[in-house]
């Protein structure tokens, strides 16, 4: 029988409109998870596709030993693909001519992830190759064509082994960026690696193997390989490694989408709480009857379970019908505006998303829920009684507990969420202080002030303990709201300064020192934005404080000697050395001091290099350039950011210390792509000029950075819909409590205008309190997350201080007059049998 | 008897002590009686109702209802006895807003596990004169129409005994009256014991015993046959 009055109470409940805010809070939760996940999901997988194609595989294994058959065999019994990579330098030898060259030779399956392209004519069109060059063959670069006068079909010889040039290479998606270490390369196929006799002991060589497969079975095949890897000779790298251009912009995306829908979901969740409280108290009433009546605890209990359980069913299926739709729709936006296609998504993100309704739903009315079922039957003659409220400590429990575990099984991280929920926690105590101070001294201020902001301030001080729970509330949607809008606004600006429209789409090397200054001129008399000028002095480092680097390996590495604590690896290669007077841009002084005047010897060091290494200022360096061994202490350590397509470099030298090495320079510059046929009346004069074209690649960040800004506009809308309908709840929640001094005002006669007028003065006053409040949380969480998560600068945002009171007073202000004006346009004698 | 107490006393502690609401009260109320409770405001009537209904429980002494002692029983217990000797009607009527008129009605026979509820709602609500209103919500019904829902309502249950918190008290004077005819009119067809608490002294010299309730004191003030 229960279940019938459950059910009809449910039925004319939702029809009625009355459950309204409840459903459409739990409609939100479940819409907000589902499509968030989803969509982060696939874009995620998607982004993840494509920057795997940098490494031109999911993870890659480096040596500086031959890696043993074993481990990709292990790789094949986990369903993990695998190829091997050798990369050397080496000279080619055409006919009379010869030429440096970076030789690659790659096994079947390379590369696995991303594209080779190649053409049948140096400079012609080129298409996507599958399969690599046969035994004797090498498919070679453009730029050794030219340089040795090659064509198709003749013969190139490196090392013992003569090849056939079959075709000519065109893209390597592991090329990588680097300018620098790029001779042209010359791909072979790994069966003739032995036959070119190159590898000896003492030979530089890169011995890579590529995996690829499914993140489940690469991270099983992880378990089992990293333990056995040695940090000295291995090095494993997955793209979001920070490797790729990329993967930083990735992983402040990620990150920010990840926070964005944590604080979604609290908001979603908060609304839920707010309607679930006042769900109950609603329902005080039809408990005392059903009592009075003779229904026992059992039924009413049955009654209000089974009518919350429906009414949180159905609210996660319209929530889920609603998400997907959502979900799709944006998918499809993406699509159409940047022809990707997402890989679908798992049914993970549909049980996260039931369970937060739910979770969220049964949780946060637990207490009330409890309360409810306490109340006495007495209350039928006399309203005021509530029940009693022994057990507040459950509900701050349940509620909390839910936000905790909603957060940690969100995010799957317990570090971040124990963090958020602490703050949180933290914050939410401040701000309840902080609003009744506020109350306090608005309730000063207000005195002065005309009837209806005196009523107001009167309505905020009387109701100063509930108040300033609303206000918390208010405060933290607003904040929540403010946080996600500067963060997001803070991410697009920082890529925006990273790729502007005219970010430099070619790069020049190989400029003589005599042809700077007429090259310069030939920009400027173009208008070609170019960056400035950097000279390029080959050199290696050999030692640090008089302790030689471990380059090469050695007879003692391969005999399993250890080496000494004090002997730290090199670089294995010669690095680009350069000089400069000033900063370069886009880098951050992190320790010591730039030179300036300073003539002594002395070079500045990337902080990420110093860390590997563990230099830092007062290290003496010592170099050799071209036979000329020197030192030169560090005196500074720059952060680079590597996402700039400028020349940047490990170390930088003083003016002095340098610039009498032979030197060739390199820049940057953009050029807009109609203006491309001015290219080769451009470096007519230089023919020995070097162009490299980046518009691939900018254009695959470019094409990133949009989906990713996209996602974050789309996470932003949601989170200001979850903070709306929070606000509102909370609104609604609060005109019930003003009921009742309403009618009395009502009833002394006061005009509805001054009633109307002082509801809306006070939620407007609570609406500026919560906003201020919620900019200076916001500034603080802000400090913090950009600090801390998003190593972006810390700045302060003086817009938000204008712009938080005043949304915070307007949005609230008029939701509480918009929620008001039923109230008031009813007659009194309806609210005094209302209240009866 | 059908109700009666034996050294009846409610107690409140108050800041100022203890508040006696009700001083020791032996009453007596025979089957198929009518009873109006008078006396002012803040006198204790409502709570001396309360006591006698099981809605709240005695400082000291007892209240036996149909032979059963109310201190005996439990919350649950005391929730079955209402369920099935006892029907209420109040002055706010009480009626839930989400529920339809029939549906209200049905609400003390479904709770009691009645599988005739609807029927025997349905001709409650004929007897009162609602059979055109029995979809309407309450807030869609007047006054008057509310408190003959609840009137329909106290009795679908057939309960021995009738309690009324001041059931014209929210009424108009000729709706008020139309109220009391048709309360007395079906509490005479179904011979329930009638229990009332009125200000209203016309209302109380219809019942057949009127009791005085003053300062927490109860006294007989006259007894007539009707």
């Amino acid at each position: 029988m229960w279940h019938n009055i459950s059910w009809r109470l449910l039925r004319h409940e939702l029809r009625r409109g009355e459950l309204t805010i409840m459903a459409a809070a739990i409609v939100l939760a479940v819409t907000a998870v589902l499509s968030l996940s989803l969509f982060t999901e696939r874009l995620q997988s998607g982004l993840l596709a494509r920057s795997a194609e940098f490494l031109a595989a999911d993870r890659v294994l480096s040596s500086r030993r031959v890696i043993d058959d074993a481990w990709l065999e292990a790789a094949a019994e986990r369903n993990v693909q695998s190829a091997r990579r050798v990369v050397f330098n080496s000279m080619a030898f055409a006919g009379e001519q010869l030429a440096l060259i970076d030789v690659k030779a790659v096994s079947d399956g390379y590369p696995l992830r991303g594209e080779l392209k190649t053409a049948l004519q140096p400079f012609g069109e080129d298409q996507v190759t599958d399969g690599l060059p046969d035994s004797g063959e090498a498919w070679v670069a453009s730029a050794l064509f030219q340089e040795l006068q090659l064509e198709i079909g003749d013969s190139l010889d490196v090392g013992n082994k003569t090849f056939t040039v079959t075709r000519v290479l065109t893209y390597e998606p592991d090329v990588g960026f680097s300018v620098f270490t790029d001779s042209p390369n010359v791909l072979i196929n790994y069966i003739d690696l032995d036959a070119t006799g190159l590898i000896q002991l003492g030979s530089r060589v890169r011995w890579n193997v590529l995996f690829a497969g499914e993140e489940g079975a690469l991270a099983n095949f992880e378990q089992w390989l990293l333990p056995q890897l040695n940090e000295d000779t291995h090095n494993w790298r997955s793209v979001e490694d920070g490797d790729s251009p990329l993967a930083r912009s990735l992983q402040r995306a990620e990150r920010f989408m990840l926070l964005a829908s944590l604080l979604g979901v609290v908001l979603a969740a908060t609304a839920v709480a707010v309607a679930a409280q006042r769900y109950c108290q609603r329902n005080y009433d039809a408990v005392a009857i059903i009592k009075t009546m003779g229904g026992s605890r059992g039924q009413i209990q049955a009654i209000f379970i089974m009518h919350l359980l429906l009414l949180s069913l159905f609210s996660v299926v319209i929530g889920l019908l609603l998400g997907y739709a959502l979900q799709a729709w944006v998918i499809e936006v993406v699509a159409q505006q940047l022809g990707a296609n997402l890989p679908a998504a798992t049914i993970k993100p549909y049980l996260l998303a039931s369970a937060t309704g739910l979770i969220s739903a049964m949780m946060f009315s637990l207490y009330p829920l409890l309360r409810l079922i306490q109340i006495p039957p007495l209350r039928v003659l006399n309203r005021d009684m509530t029940g009693n409220d022994r057990l507040s400590w459950l509900h701050w429990l349940a509620s909390g507990g839910t936000i905790y575990a909603l957060l940690v099984i969100y995010s799957q991280q317990w570090l971040l969420s124990s963090a958020l929920f602490a703050g949180g926690a933290l914050a939410a105590l401040l701000l309840l202080s902080l609003g009744r101070l506020f109350i306090r001294v608005s309730r000063q201020a207000g005195m002065q002030a005309g009837s209806a902001w005196r009523l107001a301030m009167a309505g905020l001080q009387r109701r100063a303990k509930a108040n300033s729970v609303q206000m918390l509330s208010f405060s933290t949607a607003i904040m929540l709201l403010l946080l996600v809008l500067a963060l997001r606004n803070e991410l697009l600006a920082d890529w925006q300064r990273q790729l502007p429209a005219d970010a430099p789409n070619y790069f020049i090397i190989n400029v003589d020192r005599g042809d700077v200054a007429s090259l310069q001129q030939r920009f400027t008399e173009r208008s070609i934005v170019a960056n400035d000028m950097y000279p390029i002095v080959p050199g290696r480092m050999t030692a640090v404080n008089g302790v030689p680097v471990r380059d090469e390996v050695t007879k003692e590495d391969e005999s399993g000697n250890q080496q000494t604590g004090e002997q730290r690896e090199g670089f294995g290669r010669e690095l680009q050395l350069t000089w400069r007077d000033t900063l370069p841009a886009n880098n951050i002084l992190s320790a010591g001091q730039w030179w300036g005047d300073d003539a002594e010897p002395q070079v500045s060091i990337e902080s990420e290099v110093a860390k590997r290494m563990r230099l830092g200022i007062g290290d003496v360096l010592e170099f050799n350039i071209g036979g000329n061994v020197f030192e030169v202490p560090i005196t500074s350590v720059r952060e680079v950011n590597w996402g700039t397509l400028q020349p940047n470099f490990y170390f930088v030298f003083n003016t002095q210390t340098l610039s009498d090495f032979p030197a060739t320079f390199i820049s940057s510059f953009n050029l807009p792509n109609h203006r491309k046929n001015e290219l080769f009346e451009l470096f007519r004069p230089f023919p020995q000029v070097s162009l490299l074209d980046l518009d691939a690649i900018t254009e695959q960040i470019r094409e990133v950075i949009a989906q990713v800004s996209l996602a974050i506009g789309f996470v932003l809308v949601l989170v200001l819909i979850a903070g709306g309908l929070v606000l509102l709840a909370q609104v609604q929640a609060s005109l019930e409590e003003r009921q009742q001094e309403l009618v009395i005002l009502r009833t002394l006669g006061a005009p509805s205008k001054l009633l109307s007028r002082s509801i809306t003065y006070e939620f407007l006053i609570l609406g500026a309190i919560s906003g201020l409040i919620a900019t200076l949380a916001m500034e603080l969480a802000l400090w913090i997350l950009q600090t801390q998560v998003f190593e972006l600068a810390a700045t302060v945002h003086w817009r938000f201080w204008l712009i938080g009171p005043l949304a915070g007073s307007i949005v609230v202000g008029v939701l509480g007059r918009l929620s008001c004006r039923r109230l008031i346009r009813r007659n009194t004698a309806q609210l005094i049998r209302s209240l009866a | 008897m059908l109700i009666q107490t034996t050294q009846l006393r409610k107690d409140v502690q108050t800041t100022d002590g203890i508040l006696h609401i009700l001083q020791p009260i032996d009453l007596q109320i025979a089957a198929g009686e009518s009873v109006a409770i008078v006396g002012a405001s803040g006198s204790g009537k409502s709570t001396l109702l309360s006591l006698l209904a099981g809605l709240d429980l005695a400082s000291s002494g007892d209240v036996v209802i149909d032979n059963e002692k109310l201190s005996e029983l439990d919350e649950e217990q005391r929730a079955k006895l209402r369920a099935d000797k006892i029907g209420f009607i109040f002055q706010s009527f009480l009626l839930i807003p989400s529920l339809t008129a029939l549906e209200n009605v049905m609400l003390p026979a479904e709770l009691a596990g009645n599988r005739q509820a609807e029927q025997q709602a349905r001709e409650l609500l004929g007897k009162v004169g609602l059979s055109e209103r029995l979809t309407h919500y309450p807030n869609q019904l007047s006054g008057g129409e509310q408190q003959r829902v609840a009137i329909a309502r106290a009795f679908v249950g057939t309960p021995k005994i009738l309690f009324a918190d001041e059931p014209t008290g929210n009424l108009d004077a000729v709706t008020g009256q139309k109220i009391e005819d048709l309360l007395f009119q079906m509490n005479q067809e179904s011979g329930t014991t009638l229990v009332m608490v009125t200000h209203d002294s016309d209302l109380a010299a219809r019942c057949q015993r009127v009791l005085r309730m003053d300062a927490g004191r109860l006294s007989e003030v006259q007894q007539h046959v009707a």
